[in-house]
């Protein structure tokens, strides 16, 4: 297995923080990291100067590459060593094109500068930001050799999804003088001679990359020394301050950003005051309940900004006005003038409807036409011509319409002027017209609206989540009083009397838009009461021992959208029938997906769970003074050992971390037999 | 059902009970009620505006008017009917498919 690293740096550009290269770092991580091939991938930049540099003063393989700014993503195109001044001449066109910070290129212009990109490697950033975008990624389908990604997590993901490029990771680390630990990203490839072309047929096959030189990818190196974690469960053992902690959070480190790790802390789950416990308890439910909430109320809500300008009072005035001009109109007959008397004086406008229905139907039909994956079904039933046909011809009616409905409005405006004109040199009454069918409507729409609100009043339980026999229910109801309506709308405002309209919901909507301190787009919240509960395996509300069992198990589920999940001795605040039972299965389910380790002393969970790596931590004291060593192994394995080379045996840190000694173990076990009999 | 008649040489509009009124008697309520008749029934029908049928001026205008109003009406009631139908349907049907899920720990049952 070779190991390879594509995607490092040696130039600051507009696109990095300001850094000075140091060749002898680079010399540095190359000698230490082992590597066998490298590429100079600097942000739209090629210095050809700077290159041969590198490549007389390093003897492994090292591409000239260049990572462009393509679309909205990046892309790293990897070029041959022996073409290094045609790919030169190739990114002097792409920084002439890229020259600030945000700007990129399209692939079009890309192909234009590499004319036959089938002589490069090209890697887009895949699973990593910021990724390529789908459409210059289909674009590029053909030339692309690997995706990158940025975790192990991701990388074991593609290898498993084979609609998916090969994944390699790589470092993606600027060679300062600064850097403080040496990179520890990159990829094993299967390869012989590392030619480009050998690297290029290498890359599309998935089971010649790893993550590992002999583990494929069931380890992945996490520390500059070569100490290497599991992609699946990490149990890390260790005496009283052995520096497991120290261990735990330069893991966290190594994975950057703190938003893809999830840790939990010794004791952070349980507070020592009951209240504290309670609010924070509160606060996470309460964020679910929110989304919950927004989920189930989004139909309502369209609904509800439809109907808020709604008002039927008006309606009713416009309605009474007409009738009130016709009947006084009519009385005046006998007085007309000569222009009272026009026909257009009183005409009445078009109505001018949308045409939304037959522009739903046509799109309906059309679906019915274009669907590929139910076709056979569809075409067992329907001919496609018949279909064609009445598309065609409602097409054409709606295309009829809206003509008719320019030459109506133009009318409408020429009659409009007219009716004014004559307006101004009589004094007999004019009728407003009032469109009828808008109100008819408007008043339907009242009434779907009051059959959804009374929908919403009903009380309904809606399971939302299990967690190991833990069940959320969220409850949803009406509102019991102005005060939970002053509460649903972040404590402002008084509600008394919108609630005594509560019972009539239109009422009640025009109610809270008078409310000064109800945002419009918020007053959705106001109708239907949701609420969360947790209920345990016997259906009964939580206690406060279980709302804190109930959190871990939670923090512990939520570590799938994390890239390594770190749990500090989850004994410290449970008992072990709890971990046995429940923590154990949750953290092997995890495990399956994400990266663990926990740090235990518990023999329930370090000899239990099913650890895929042992790791076991140590503080040596030695002439130098204290020294803090890393363990590790499988746990069959009979002899730990650590990046340096010592030795441990497996069997005595197991008794030691987890038993307090062979002795008290053998003398336990006796114990528990007397008991028995 | 006829909502507008002429007889006798003057107008008339129907008003819920069955009963025709002279058309220079109707209120907002009735004009409300002509329009929701013309719309939600199947079978409204009126007598044509015609001078000849109808003598009084001021019935001549009203009758006019409101026989306009209401054919306007007629000529989009099949779109009226489609558009009310549709209404809010998703969300209708959303939360009134869920009143079927009785309370209870979110386990379903059939309302009877």
């Amino acid at each position: 297995m070779k190991k390879i690293d594509l995607h490092i740096h040696t130039l600051s550009t507009s696109r990095d923080a300001q850094f000075e290269f140091s060749l002898d770092c680079l010399k540095n991580y190359v000698s230490r990291a082992a590597l066998n091939a490298i590429a100079i991938t600097n942000h739209n930049i090629f210095d050809i100067g700077q290159f041969k540099d590198i490549q007389k003063a390093i003897d492994i393989v090292v591409f000239p590459g260049i990572e462009i700014n393509l679309g909205t993503g990046h892309l790293l195109v990897i070029g041959d060593p022996s073409c290094t001044e045609n790919f030169s001449v190739q990114a002097e066109k792409v920084a002439g094109k890229i020259s600030g910070a945000g700007n990129s290129i399209s692939v079009k212009e890309l192909e234009e500068i590499y004319e036959d990109l089938e002589q490069y490697l090209l890697i887009p950033h895949y699973d990593k930001r910021p990724a390529l975008n789908g459409d210059d990624l289909s674009c590029l389908s053909k030339y692309i050799s690997a995706g990158e990604v940025d975790s192990p997590k991701k990388f074991i993901r593609l290898c498993k999804d084979q609609s998916k490029p090969t994944p390699v990771i790589f470092s993606d680390a600027r060679m300062s003088p600064n850097l403080q630990c040496l990179p520890t990203k990159q990829t094993f490839v299967d390869c012989g001679e590392l030619t480009l072309g050998a690297l290029k047929a290498c890359l599309k096959d998935k089971s010649k990359v790893a993550l590992s030189e002999n583990e494929g990818n069931n380890l992945f190196q996490i520390f500059e020394d070569g100490q290497k974690l599991s992609t699946g469960l990490n149990v890390l053992l260790g005496e009283r301050s052995s520096g497991k902690t120290h261990t735990l959070n330069r893991i966290s480190e190594s994975f950057g950003s703190s938003d893809n790790v999830k840790y939990i802390e010794q004791f952070s789950l349980v507070q020592h005051e009951a209240i504290n416990s309670e609010k924070e308890f509160d606060k996470g439910l309460q964020r679910k309940q929110s989304r919950f909430a927004e989920e189930y109320l989004s139909g309502f809500k369209i609904v509800l900004d439809d109907v808020i300008d709604i008002d039927l009072a008006i309606n009713e005035r416009a309605i009474e006005g007409y009738v009130t001009d016709l009947l006084k109109s009519a009385e005046e007959a006998d007085k007309k003038d000569s222009f009272s008397q026009a026909a257009l004086f009183d005409e009445t406008l078009f109505p001018l409807g949308d045409d939304e229905g037959l522009g739903e139907l046509i799109a309906s039909v059309r679906h019915v036409i274009e669907n590929i994956g139910y076709r056979e079904i569809i075409e067992r039933h329907l001919d496609r011509a018949p279909l064609k046909r009445l598309a065609v011809e409602l097409i054409e009616l709606l295309w009829k319409k809206s003509d008719d409905k320019k030459i109506k409005n133009f009318v409408n405006e020429v009659v409009r002027d007219i009716k004014r004109g004559l307006k101004l040199e009589t004094s007999a009454t004019q009728l407003e017209d009032i469109d009828l069918y808008k109100i008819c409507m408007e008043t339907k729409k009242v009434e779907r609206f009051t059959q959804i609100v009374s929908c919403l009043y009903k009380e309904q339980d809606f399971p939302v989540e299990n967690i190991q026999g833990f069940q959320i229910v969220a409850k949803k109801g009406s509102f019991n009083g102005a005060l939970e309506l002053r509460s649903a709308n972040g404590n402002k405002g008084t509600f008394k009397d919108c609630f005594s309209k509560y019972g009539k919901p239109y009422e009640y909507l025009r109610c809270l838009k008078e409310n000064e301190n109800v945002v419009p787009a918020e007053a959705y919240r106001l109708f239907a009461k949701i609420g969360f509960v947790v209920l345990n395996k016997n259906g009964f509300e939580i206690s406060g021992g279980e709302r804190s069992e109930f959190r871990l198990l939670e923090e512990i589920q939520d570590a799938q959208n994390y890239e390594i999940l770190l749990i500090d001795e989850p004994e410290s605040s449970f008992d072990n029938m709890f971990l046995n039972s429940e923590v154990n299965q949750i953290i092997k389910k995890i495990s399956r997906s994400t990266p663990v380790v926990v740090v235990t002393h518990n023999s329930t969970i370090g000899a239990s769970v099913g650890a895929d790596y042992l790791l076991y931590a140590k503080k040596d004291a030695s002439k130098d003074g204290v020294v803090y060593k890393l363990y590790s192994g499988h746990p069959t394995d009979r002899i730990l050992r650590s990046a340096c080379g010592d030795q441990i045996k497996n069997h005595d840190v197991m008794l030691n971390s987890l038993e307090a000694g062979y002795d008290i173990y053998r003398d336990r076990g006796a114990k528990y037999e007397a008991v028995k009999e | 059902m006829k909502l507008l008649k002429s007889e006798n040489g003057l107008g008339y509009f129907w008003k819920e009970g069955g009963e025709y009124c002279v058309i220079d008697k109707i209120t907002k309520e009735d004009l409300l009620q002509l329009a929701n008749f013309t719309l939600d029934q199947p079978d409204v029908e009126f007598d044509s505006y015609s001078e000849e049928d109808i003598k009084p001026l001021a019935h001549r205008i009203i009758y006019k008017n409101i026989y306009e109003k209401l054919e306007g009406l007629i000529t989009r009631k099949a779109t009226f009917k489609d558009e009310a139908n549709r209404l809010y349907l998703k969300e209708y049907e959303k939360y009134k498919v869920e009143e079927s899920v009785l309370k209870g720990n979110g386990s379903k049952q059939e309302v009877a």
